[in-house]
């Protein structure tokens, strides 16, 4: 089987549909779930980005990949998964505005931190050095490669949200989310689900973090702006936050259409695509949060399946 | 005291606007329980009206500040008619309100560059005279800056708290159907605190743009702290958000000169402010009045 019809710009706009797609689902258990609304996706998954790269570029390890991929990916997913007890923990009992206070302050901790760390991060000039953990051949052969695991990986986080909402757990978000009192009143750890949701789900975020890494090849503060939380936000938002598969397909409709339709297939004169097109693409990724939560606050797939299962049982 | 007097200055002649544009989102929160992310692109906007009206009809900075801060206000004032007004009629919750507003924030941010265009923008003003305050050299400009803000704050503050105008701002906050009852016309009193906060806000954005450059980020740079100022600050009323405001300025340059690196001036800050909020605990019921 031949390839030839993924170029280059194909290949990345694939690879951050699937990025995005994994943050938006993680979001969706927070958000959609418990209704945590986390603005500092971007701090997890750059804490797992830059320990990743960090630790695969300055630390002379005595063994080569994928050994040192897989040491450096597990230190990252724990160091994600460790700032996700902390943020749980500050979170715990604050209300929206505080969490946003925090998320927010945390996200920008952390760039502020990469920034500053020049000598070990790169700061604004970059860090280079990443590479992937195998050697196929061509670029694109391991960057094809890449999307594929990426996408297992993408996949297994898919299986895993969609495992909790049939969960005893995921049921125990949900009702976190619709009213935290009276769950706590029922006999149930609100802060204790909240915690735990936090670690695993930020810790997801920096594995995908890493993995990005190793894609790019090049660590930038650049990306530590708000730019994936929004896409995350976005596609989750307009395909619905209630469902599993809101995520994917809202990820599809907004990343979907401007990194790969409008970045691979439009004929645009060449020079829109340096400034006239990213702009445009978060003017309508926020203009799209407006839209949906004004006219149709439960996305594309509506709310969840279980609400019209409890009318059916209630004859409602 | 070198080292306070220092601090004491720069902090106050660098800081000020900050100290204006929490007393604006100050306002905005305390009557409408939102926290307006769209509140940084205020003071953008403000930064951007002002550099337009000064370049383009070659008026120094003082005769645009009020028309750049009037014009920011008017767009804060058309957002709540067109945006948030509708959405509390829709029972939209205070969470969905935060990311309408996190929408607007991204979209307002992004649109104004097919506007007013993609580079970084300036002021063209004179170079300022360095005068001598307490030994610390401080540009007259930045010092004008500062008296500027200390009037627009007091006279803000005694709007708020001496006029017929700010007790009903006052009463439609603490309870808003009693200040109904009492006659007092609440779509005229929110317009009127979205307008005056983004007054506040755009003329804040024109003192930053000028003392620095005119770019999308500017607001956006600003918000984490004009947020942290006006949560943290709010217990204590509009004179708690001035006082927490002067204390985060001069905080801010004194762990600047400290650690001889602003970046971790603001991490430390950050810290603090978090670490407040989750002693205080910010356990309040969504309200979305709006």
């Amino acid at each position: 089987m031949t390839f030839d019809f993924l170029d280059s710009f194909l290949i990345t706009g694939l690879f951050s549909v699937v990025m995005v797609t994994g943050l938006a689902l993680l979001l969706h258990l927070q958000l959609g779930l418990t209704r945590i609304a986390n603005f500092g996706v971007v701090g997890f998954w750059g804490i797992g980005m830059y320990v990743f790269g960090v630790l695969y570029v300055k630390v002379d390890w005595s063994f080569g990949d994928p050994y040192q991929f897989l040491v450096c990916a597990a230190i990252a997913t724990i160091a994600s998964g460790l700032a996700g007890l902390l943020v749980g923990w500050l979170i715990a009992d604050l209300d929206t505005d505080g969490v946003l206070v925090v998320t927010l302050g945390f996200a920008t901790a952390v760039q502020l931190v990469a920034t500053a760390q020049d000598d070990i991060t790169g700061g604004a000039r970059g860090m280079g050095g990443l590479d992937f953990p195998f050697d196929i051949g061509k670029v694109k052969d391991n960057e094809l490669l890449w999307l594929g695991f990426t996408m297992a990986v993408v996949a297994g986080i898919l299986f895993y949200v969609w495992r909790v909402h049939r969960s005893p757990y995921g049921r125990h978000l949900i009702a976190v989310g619709a009213n935290e009192r009276l769950a706590r009143s029922l006999g149930k750890s609100t802060s204790r689900t909240k915690l735990w949701l936090f670690v695993i789900a930020s810790a997801a975020m920096g594995l995908l973090g890493a993995m990005n890494g190793v894609m790019v090849r090049f660590l930038d503060i650049g990306n530590l702006g708000i730019d994936i939380t929004l896409a995350a936000m976005a596609g989750l938002i307009l395909g619905g936050t209630a469902r599993v598969w809101g995520a994917v397909v809202g990820v599809f409709l907004t990343v979907g259409v401007f990194d790969i339709v409008i970045q691979s297939y439009l004929p645009l004169p060449r020079e829109w695509y340096t400034q006239a097109i990213p702009v445009m693409r978060e003017a309508i990724f926020g203009l799209t949060l407006i839209i949906v939560l004004l006219f149709r606050p439960y996305g594309i797939l509506g709310d969840m399946r279980r609400d019209s299962l409890m009318r059916k049982i209630h004859g409602r | 005291m070198d080292f306070i007097l220092q601090s004491l200055v720069i902090g106050l002649t660098e800081n000020a606007p900050l100290v204006l544009a929490a007393i604006g989102f100050a306002l905005l929160y305390k009557l409408t329980g939102l926290i307006n992310v769209a509140y940084s692109e205020t003071i953008t906007l403000g930064a951007y009206f002002g550099m337009w009206l000064n370049t383009t009809y070659g008026l120094d900075f003082y005769t645009v500040l009020i028309p750049a801060g009037l014009l920011a206000g008017v767009v804060s004032l058309v957002t709540y008619l067109v945006l948030f007004r509708p959405a509390k009629r829709r029972n939209v919750g205070g969470l969905e309100m935060i990311i309408i507003s996190f929408g607007l924030s991204i979209f307002l941010r992004h649109a104004l560059q097919f506007v007013f265009g993609y580079p970084e923008r300036f002021f063209d003003v004179p170079p300022p005279d360095t005068i001598m305050l307490f030994g610390v050299g401080v540009t007259s400009f930045r010092l004008l800056a500062l008296a500027s803000v200390a009037v627009i704050s007091l006279l803000l503050w005694l709007f708020i708290q001496r006029t017929s105008y700010g007790l009903q701002m006052r009463a439609l906050a603490s309870d808003e159907a009693l200040a109904k009852v009492s006659g007092i016309r609440p779509l005229a009193v929110t317009m009127l605190v979205w307008a005056i906060a983004g007054v506040a806000g755009g003329m804040a954005g024109a003192f930053y743009g000028v003392g620095t450059s005119v770019s999308p980020l500017l607001g956006w740079r600003q918000f984490l702290l004009i947020l942290m100022v006006a949560l943290v600050g709010r217990n204590w009323g509009l004179g708690g958000v001035i006082a927490v405001g002067i204390c985060t300025s001069v905080a801010l340059v004194a762990m600047a000169l400290q650690f001889d690196q602003a970046l971790y001036a603001q991490l430390v800050l950050i810290v603090i402010f978090i670490v407040i909020l989750k002693v205080r605990g910010s356990r309040l019921a969504e309200t979305a009045k709006v």
